[in-house]
């Protein structure tokens, strides 16, 4: 996995080297925007870690631009300051999360693998397959243009499911889309959220957008609209 | 303080009513001097003709004879009388008309001696008299001193009088309306520039506009230009100050991250607890100074429901391994009035602090109601299915730094600056319990319908 820091100030931006190395990552470090839109568009990324304060371009400008590029790799942002506004800001530009200073290492590791176990080629913000539009950017689902209230874990089981609509996704799968840590989790749990995803999502049953393959898990089973 | 209109009315009523007064006096005055001198010459006329048809009757009296029965003089009660008086009091002769109603005509005359007098009859009128003194040579050398006196009723001379004065009072009370009318039009006009600004900034206050429009009298182009340019500054101002708090936090916070990185060893726990309290502090400090709060000058009509909408999207991402559901029942018209950081922060921080407690579900709701003093004011409510917080424990979880459970993390400083902002704003909190069975915040702002 290679990851890519950028960081101002050196002696965080060695600190994070060093335990990401630690933890198994190739690491890339860019001291300034520029550098950092350098190294993002150059090199083949696979996690980014942006600081929102820094010199040249800004944090939140250097996210647009690598989005802008079609950059897809999950960004996480560092604010200085926790404020929902920047928050908010960081998430709109398309940052994938964010950690306020000064943080605890092992956090910043924890979200660095949850948002790697997530990404999936985001093409877009909207995903939609037949009646079923999922947006990841405001995390809301609508079937024929009516909002699904769904739950946080729902959602997350949906959103797998339709990034990889058409393939078999497997219980273990989806279990780690859902933990933070690989717990041993009863498998059941799935069975229940895909049964609730299935009565909100096609009450009548006539859609059946989930397909259950007995011992190999599930398939979204609705044909991804051409965008 | 009175208002230019009522100044401008009140001034002019008064100044209308003085002239016009004076010049009702003088003229009422002009008026009655000429009808006198009319009534003078109507009763000297009626003394000539008196005096040359007088004629001594049979006993000696001289007596004046009446051209016809029908004239005023031989109709009683006519309004028109004469007598003729030798020497005394009491009439030698008295016309017909006089019969009843006068009595007293006044003293004699010297001859040559001419007298007018107001006099009042048996029923209490006013009558005028003129009198005249002669010496009456006769046919045989008899001379004889007479006053002849000609009297007239003023009930209709008065009448006269009180037809003009009513005339005039009403003449002049109609212009005076009809000016004071043309005078209240004319300040509405007049004044319609100074209405239009009074309204604009009420709709900067109230976020509806950032800046007072153009096009306005010459009188008011530079109030509106300072004023244009203050509201400008001013929010500049309040833009670069958020940018410089930020910097500040950027640059001690970074510094803490780089102490927290390089912490280890016995020391290790320590420097970590000094950073989060050190951090904590920073945070709450700068967060303070960022809210805007009740300055009118930074307060714009912010819609509800996307900033709501980009919470949730936050908020879904920060408590994803938590499993409930956020539902948003905001109606898109809601707006608040004010800052949009300073909403987006409050509504944060409640919306976190209900995704920490809840079991399975958050609510939001607004919607706009009438205030106390008849405008109109966003409620804002934050609900949740967690534990709720008990009766006892309200008070203290809005006080800065409290935590209730030290378990679940959070620096505690959420309903502090929520309710610091919300004072700032005028506005009320309160904590109750929600019907979904956890805590319920309900706040009061300034808000509209869009």
């Amino acid at each position: 996995m290679r990851a890519l820091v950028v960081e101002d100030e050196a002696a965080l931006r060695e600190a994070m080297h060093r335990e990401l190395t630690a933890a198994g990552f190739t690491v890339d470090l860019a001291a300034d925007g520029e550098e950092g839109l350098f190294a993002g568009n150059e090199y083949p990324i696979d996690v980014a870690i942006i600081d929102l304060g820094l010199p040249r371009i800004s944090g939140l400008e250097l996210i647009r631009q690598l989005r802008s590029k079609n950059r897809r790799f999950p960004i996480l942002v560092l604010t200085a300051r926790d404020r929902w506004q920047d928050k908010v800001e960081g998430l709109d530009a398309g940052a994938d999360d964010y950690v306020a200073k000064p943080f605890h290492f092992p956090e910043v590791l924890a979200r660095l693998q949850a948002l790697l176990r997530r990404s999936g080629g985001w093409a877009s913000a909207s995903l939609s397959c037949g009646p079923v539009v999922l947006d990841t950017r405001s995390q809301t689902v609508a079937v024929n243009g009516v909002p699904v209230e769904l739950t946080t874990f729902e959602y997350r089981i949906l959103e797998h499911l339709m990034l990889k609509a058409g393939e078999v996704i497997s219980k273990t799968d989806l279990t780690e889309q859902l933990y933070e840590q690989d717990y041993e989790r009863d498998s059941n749990v799935i069975e229940v959220f895909i049964g609730r995803l299935r009565r909100k999502l096609d009450p009548d049953d006539k859609l059946q957008p989930i397909e259950t393959l007995r011992g190999r898990g599930y398939r979204f089973a609705l044909a991804r609209n051409p965008s | 303080m009175r208002s230019f209109s009522q100044r401008l009315l009140i001034s002019v009523s008064l100044l209308l009513v003085l002239s016009f007064g004076v010049m009702v006096a003088v003229l009422d005055e002009r008026f009655r001097a000429v009808s006198a001198t009319a009534l003078h010459d109507l009763l000297d006329a009626q003394m000539v003709a008196l005096v040359t048809s007088a004629d001594p009757d049979e006993t000696g009296n001289v007596v004046p004879r009446l051209a016809n029965a029908e004239s005023r003089l031989a109709t009683p009660g006519s309004g028109l009388y004469a007598a003729v008086r030798s020497g005394t009091s009491q009439p030698s002769w008295r016309s017909p008309s006089s019969e009843g109603s006068l009595v007293d005509f006044g003293p004699p005359l010297q001859p040559g001696q001419r007298e007018f007098r107001y006099l009042t009859d048996l029923q209490g009128n006013r009558i005028a008299a003129v009198s005249r003194g002669l010496r009456w040579e006769g046919d045989h050398d008899v001379v004889d001193d007479l006053t002849f006196t000609v009297a007239t009723d003023l009930a209709a001379y008065n009448q006269q009088l009180q037809d003009f004065r009513r005339g005039l009072l009403g003449g002049f009370g109609a212009m005076t309306a009809l000016l004071l009318l043309a005078l209240a039009g004319l300040l509405r006009w007049a004044l319609a520039p100074l209405r239009r600004l009074a309204l604009q900034i009420r709709e900067v206050e109230h976020g509806g506009r950032d800046q007072l429009g153009d096009r306005w009298p010459i009188e008011l182009r530079g109030v509106v230009g300072n004023l244009n340019t203050l509201l400008a500054g001013e929010r500049t101002r309040i833009a670069r100050y958020r940018t410089t708090l930020g910097n500040l936090a950027h640059s001690l916070k970074t510094p803490l991250a780089v102490l927290r990185s390089t912490a280890g060893g016995a020391a290790g726990p320590l420097v970590n607890e000094q950073v989060d309290r050190m951090s904590a502090i920073v945070e709450h400090q700068l967060q303070r100074a960022a809210t805007s709060g009740g300055t009118s000058v930074g307060r714009q009509a912010v819609d509800v429901l996307p900033l709501g909408q980009d919470l949730r999207a936050t908020l879904l991402r920060v408590h994803g391994y938590k499993d409930f559901a956020l539902e948003l029942a905001i109606p898109a018209q809601v707006q608040f009035v004010g800052d949009r950081n300073d909403l987006t922060e409050t509504l944060g921080n409640l919306m976190d602090n209900a995704a920490k407690w809840c079991r399975a579900q958050v609510r939001v709701s607004a919607a706009i109601a009438r205030s106390t003093d008849n405008g109109s004011c966003l409620l804002l409510s934050v609900e949740d299915d967690g534990p709720g917080i008990a009766p006892a424990d309200r008070t203290r979880a809005m006080e800065r730094g409290a935590r209730i459970d030290e378990h679940v993390p959070g620096h505690g400083l959420g309903l502090a600056m929520v309710r610091d902002m919300v004072e700032l704003y005028g506005g009320s909190i309160e904590l109750s319990e929600s019907a979904l069975g956890g805590a319920r915040v309900d706040l009061r702002l300034p808000g509209r319908m869009r």
